[in-house]
């Protein structure tokens, strides 16, 4: 009889999850309400624009690279869309400006990291100031999206009603959909299993015959895309545009990543996880404000501790799993 | 190729740019290039208090009124201790670079024959300010240099910036309690402590991030990630939560004060650089470094210790944070944990890049962060003089590393070389 | 695997410690207050004056959050106090926009909003019942007025405005423009945003000083005590005299200011309250009461300059 031996892989994601499930008891221990579903819910409608923002970032991060101007793209994209809404523009065209600049963004940066070798931390910092700064020339002051009728009809008309005062918001739908479609992207599609194969190795995968250029140039693409709806979903969320928001939001979604188990060099983790690497951080912040005792500076501090801790795990099984490879 | 020019090679691109850049301030900007031989002001230096003034609990922010006059007075204290090799470093404000602020203390001719004489005069315009403001970089740049030579990278050093002023800040302020300040006279040497432990936190916290990566095999940018998080936590956490002012004379030197008619920090710099310099290419260190960053596992079999030569880069990385922190801190007079340092890694690992070190580690120049970061600096100070709003100035800024990463990048070298080449219509690609 | 179990122990345990348990009251009226950050004296004042107003009220249980100066943290603070079951939500805008469906969201529990010290730009009515905090216009207004009587009909003004997009930064732009432009003689020469900082004031007072109109600065207008403060460093290293060659005015009356003026280095400061945690308490009571409140309260202020403060009025000013 074959005895069923759990799957090294599964560990990292397995324990977020175990994470996500001890923080979330110890909450409905401590408060009153902590169990109520508006909890659960308001946790991805508070973080459905960093969700989103984090699968991109994943995809990245799995091919071995790294994208830091996620928050940027954000911010760039719900002031382009709200300053083109207040100067009379209809929001669907507004929308679709937003991501196609998102799009080809990426695809720049893509670019410039595969052709002329430069390193992705430096093409996508630089990007980071480059479009911040773009934010900025669109407009210095935040702009409120008011009356505005296509995002009156999502507000109102494309929330799924459950029943007693609680919706599920156009924003979670979205997040869902992009990360279920994200997810079979990865595992089910040749090019996905091509992202794996490139941060694992990329000579081999080089050799092997895979296009790597394209595919890491469609992976920026892909993860401009995603900073670019986050945007969307930002606008929509706050039914605003301001250039200053979300600065440092590209380390909270490289946290999530992390938290979430895939590995910083590339070739390991799932993009399941950063929808718990997401959840695990906005309940943390969740707790501690419905403690309302703690300083909030602690909560860097405790992400900071978590961060630490699942490195540290990650760490170890890459280890025990190098040293059952050497003894088979 | 000449052998000898490839010393300075790397040295060429942010040169060339440098040079457009002032070219560019010299034919559009007016007063770019004005310095004036400015006086300080002995008058200011004695002037008993008018009213007695408790002093300061620890945490309060407060200028008491003769501290503003008297502010000069220690300036000697603090060349003294200078001269003594002692470094410290202000703090930074927020995403943007500032223009640099000038002395604040205009060093008067001692009296009590304290320390040093410092002349009367010093220099004063804009080049100056760009040194000055440039310095926290400066300083970062020489520690990032070195732990991207190894192949890592520290993105904490911000906040361990941060983390540094506000120790400095709050032992100071305690201090300050404790001695009553009086006139500004009395023992106004006690501002080391607040040094020293600013600088022991932060080399600690170099030691931290060492051990995570060296220790546990951690990759340099997760590991770093977690102390930039947490740091400024934990500067937060020093400072309960507050921005402490100090104005003790000798700290406040650090930024603001003059030797030499260049401001102080300006030759905390070229200290650390000589220092650096001397430290790692009259020593084997330097080539130990780049031995591991060039090929780490080839370097073990060597001999080499890798891993303590990694640790110990982050160390240095962390000491300089340091110093970049009590530097920031002593500018604007207090500890912002929010905002110390607040992106001032990024623009140190640009400044290294610039410089012609590369991310992967090998070979590194020193003297090519150094002028990387004079280049950062001279960009933000053009975009502000000429009124660009300080958000705006990442723009360009952004692109300019662009061009100079491209320019260093031999792919890219390569393709338009073989443009013109195919062009020309002759045989030979460089 | 023991490891791994250890690792998950400790972050439990951790969390555990943090947290701790907390039942809540059901006599007490429950208060969420979603506070700007700390990022200046007067920010810390407004915290210390709510924390110790709650403190000392026995009938009031505060729930506090410090946004670290990021709106996304504001609203999810909201929605969490919402969840929790807060009897009364207050807060202080990071930024005017972007409140409304948090708010409406409020309305809809039927928990009411108290607005505390800014006020937020939203296109429907009844999402607050009622704002307390300066009159940021008012401020602005009386800031020139000084100018006017203090410094003449003529003078170049240098303004330092605060951060981009606050209310108080637009309000006292357009208070103080407001009186001035009935006098042609004040003109604001210069006006960038110092971000309500020490830091920033200085930077941006050191590039005002290097600019070819540095001489004719005659009157520095900072939007509040910090960034003047830090103006006057600047002024200092210049080698002019801040107070006498330049003169200095700002908003927000921190001791520091009082201090400065003291020593003859500022000129006047117009006094923006931050010790209203008495006031706002006193209305959550009302409410919870279900009395009517005033849509608008506006704070006790006054302006200072050399004339009225004294070392005791120094002593005496407890932020």
């Amino acid at each position: 009889m074959k005895t069923f031996k759990f799957p090294m892989r599964y560990v990292p994601i397995s324990a977020t999850i175990l994470v996500f499930f001890i923080v979330y008891l110890i909450g409905i221990i401590s408060f009153q309400n902590f169990g109520s579903p508006k909890v659960f819910l308001d946790l991805f409608v508070d973080n459905a624009y960093l969700g989103i923002a984090a699968i991109g970032t994943a995809l990245v991060i799995l091919t071995g690279g790294i994208d830091l101007s996620v928050g940027s793209i954000i911010a760039f994209t719900s002031i382009l869309i709200a300053k083109m809404i207040a100067s009379g523009c209809n929001a669907l065209w507004a929308i679709a400006l937003a991501l196609v600049i998102g799009i080809l963004f990426g695809m720049l940066q893509g670019w410039l990291i595969h052709c002329f070798s430069l390193p992705p931390f430096l093409v996508t910092l630089a990007g980071m100031f480059f479009i911040r700064g773009c934010g900025f020339i669109v407009s210095e002051e935040s702009i409120g999206i008011k009356n505005d009728p296509v995002f009156n009809f999502i507000q109102n008309d494309l929330t799924i009603k459950l029943g007693k005062g609680m919706n599920l918001r156009f924003i979670v739908i979205v997040y869902l959909v992009v990360l279920i479609m994200a997810i079979f992207f990865s595992q089910r599609t040749r090019a996905g299993r091509s992202i794996y194969a490139i941060g694992d190795n990329e000579l081999a995968a080089t050799l092997m015959g895979i296009p790597v250029g394209r595919t890491k140039i469609m992976t920026y693409t892909i993860a401009g895309f995603c900073s670019a709806l986050a945007g969307v979903v930002y606008a929509v969320y706050l039914k605003a545009g301001n250039p200053l928001n979300c600065v440092g939001l590209e380390m909270d979604a490289i946290a999530a990543v992390v938290i979430g188990g895939t590995l910083l060099t590339g070739g390991v983790g799932y993009v399941f996880g950063s929808l718990f690497g997401v959840l695990v951080l906005g309940l943390i912040q969740t707790l501690i404000v419905f403690d309302g005792r703690i300083n909030s500076w602690w909560t860097r501090i405790i992400v900071g501790l978590l961060v630490l801790a699942f490195i540290f795990m990650q760490n170890l099984i890459t280890k025990i799993s190098k040293s059952k490879s050497k003894t088979q | 190729m000449n052998k000898s020019s490839n010393k300075f090679r790397h040295l060429v691109w942010p040169l060339v740019s440098l040079a457009l850049l002032l070219l560019f301030n010299a034919i559009f900007t007016d007063n770019f290039f004005k310095i004036e031989i400015k006086k300080s002001d002995s008058a200011q230096a004695v002037q008993a208090p008018s009213v007695p003034v408790e002093s300061p609990q620890p945490g309060t922010s407060w200028i008491t009124p003769e501290s503003y006059d008297n502010a000069g007075d220690s300036a000697e204290a603090a060349a003294q201790a200078a001269a003594d090799g002692v470094e410290a470093a202000a703090q930074a404000e927020g995403a943007v670079q500032t223009i640099a602020s000038e002395a604040e203390q205009q060093a008067p001719v001692k009296k009590d024959g304290k320390g040093v004489s410092i002349f009367g005069y010093y220099l004063y315009g804009t080049p100056i300010d760009i040194l000055n403001q440039g310095s926290k970089v400066m300083v970062l740049a020489i520690g990032m240099t070195l732990v991207i030579a190894t192949g890592g990278i520290d993105i904490s050093v911000g906040a361990v910036m941060a983390i540094a002023g506000a120790i400095a800040a709050l032992l100071i302020s305690m201090l300050d309690a404790g001695n009553c300040i009086g006139a500004g006279m009395g023992p106004s040497f006690y501002w080391i402590i607040p040094v020293l432990a600013a600088l022991l936190l932060a080399t600690l916290a170099g030691f931290w991030n060492g051990m995570l990566v060296a220790g546990f095999g951690i990759q340099p940018m997760v590991a770093t990630l977690v102390l930039m998080v947490a740091g400024r936590g934990v500067a937060q956490l020093i400072t309960d939560g507050q921005i402490i002012t100090f104005d003790n004379p000798g700290l406040v030197f650090l930024c603001n004060g003059h030797a030499l008619f260049l401001p102080f920090s300006v030759w905390i710099v070229a200290a650390m650089y000589v220092i650096a310099g001397l430290l790692t290419r009259k020593t084997a260190f330097g080539l130990f470094i780049e031995s591991v960053g060039n090929n780490e596992r080839a370097s073990r079999y060597a001999g080499i210790e890798a891993r303590r030569i990694k640790w110990l880069t982050y160390v240095i990385c962390g000491f300089c944070a340091g110093v970049a922190g009590l530097l920031a801190a002593s500018n604007i007079k207090c500890a912002d944990s929010n905002n110390a340092g607040l992106y001032l890694e990024l623009d140190a690992i640009l400044a290294t890049v610039i410089g012609g070190t590369s991310m992967a580690g090998g070979r590194f120049f020193l003297s090519g962060s150094l002028v990387g970061a004079i280049l950062i600096q001279t960009l933000t100070t053009t975009m502000y003089m000429k009124n660009v709003s300080p958000a705006i100035v990442a723009v360009p800024k952004a692109m300019v590393v662009i061009i100079v990463c491209l320019l260093q990048s031999p792919v890219f070298r390569a393709k338009v070389l073989s443009i013109f080449a195919s062009k020309a219509a002759k045989g030979g690609v460089q | 695997m023991n490891k791994f179990a250890t690792v998950i122990m400790a972050v439990a345990a951790a969390t555990l410690l943090v947290t701790g348990c907390s039942k809540s009251d059901s006599s007490k009226i429950k208060v969420g207050f979603s506070q700007v950050g700390a990022e200046s004296d007067w920010r810390k004042a407004s915290t210390e004056s709510i924390k110790g107003e709650a403190a000392k009220r026995e009938n009031i249980e505060l729930t506090f959050s410090d946004a670290q100066q990021k709106q996304e943290n504001q609203i999810k603070a909201i929605r969490n106090f919402i969840s929790k079951g807060v009897d009364v939500i207050s807060f202080s805008p990071v930024v005017a926009t972007g409140f409304e469906d948090v708010l409406k969201e409020a309305k809809e529990a039927g928990i009411p909003v108290v607005l505390f010290d800014r006020a937020v730009d939203v296109s429907e009515d009844g999402l607050y019942v009622s704002f307390i905090g300066s009159d940021f216009v008012e401020e602005g207004r009386r800031a020139a007025r000084w100018v006017l009587e203090n410094v003449g009909e003529n003078a170049n003004v240098a303004e330092l405005v605060g951060t981009v997009g606050s209310a108080p930064a637009i309000d006292r732009k357009k208070g103080f423009e407001e009186i001035i432009k009935d006098h042609p003689g004040i003109k604001i020469i210069k006006s960038q945003s110092g971000d309500f900082t020490r830091a920033k004031g200085k930077e941006v007072m050191e590039s005002f000083l290097k600019s070819p109109e540095a001489d004719q600065i005659q009157v520095l207008f900072a939007h509040n005590d910090d960034m003047a403060l830090g103006a006057i460093q600047a002024i200092e290293e210049a080698g002019k005299k801040p107070g006498k060659d330049i003169i200095i005015i700002s908003i927000d009356g921190v001791k520091t200011m009082f201090e400065a003026i003291l020593a003859g280095k500022a000129n006047c400061t117009v006094e923006c309250n931050p010790l209203i945690g008495a006031q706002l308490f006193d209305v959550v009571e009302k409410i919870h009461a279900g009395e009517t409140v005033p849509a608008r309260i506006p704070s006790q202020e006054g302006v200072f300059d050399s004339k009225n403060i004294t070392q005791e009025v120094v002593d005496g000013r407890k932020y």
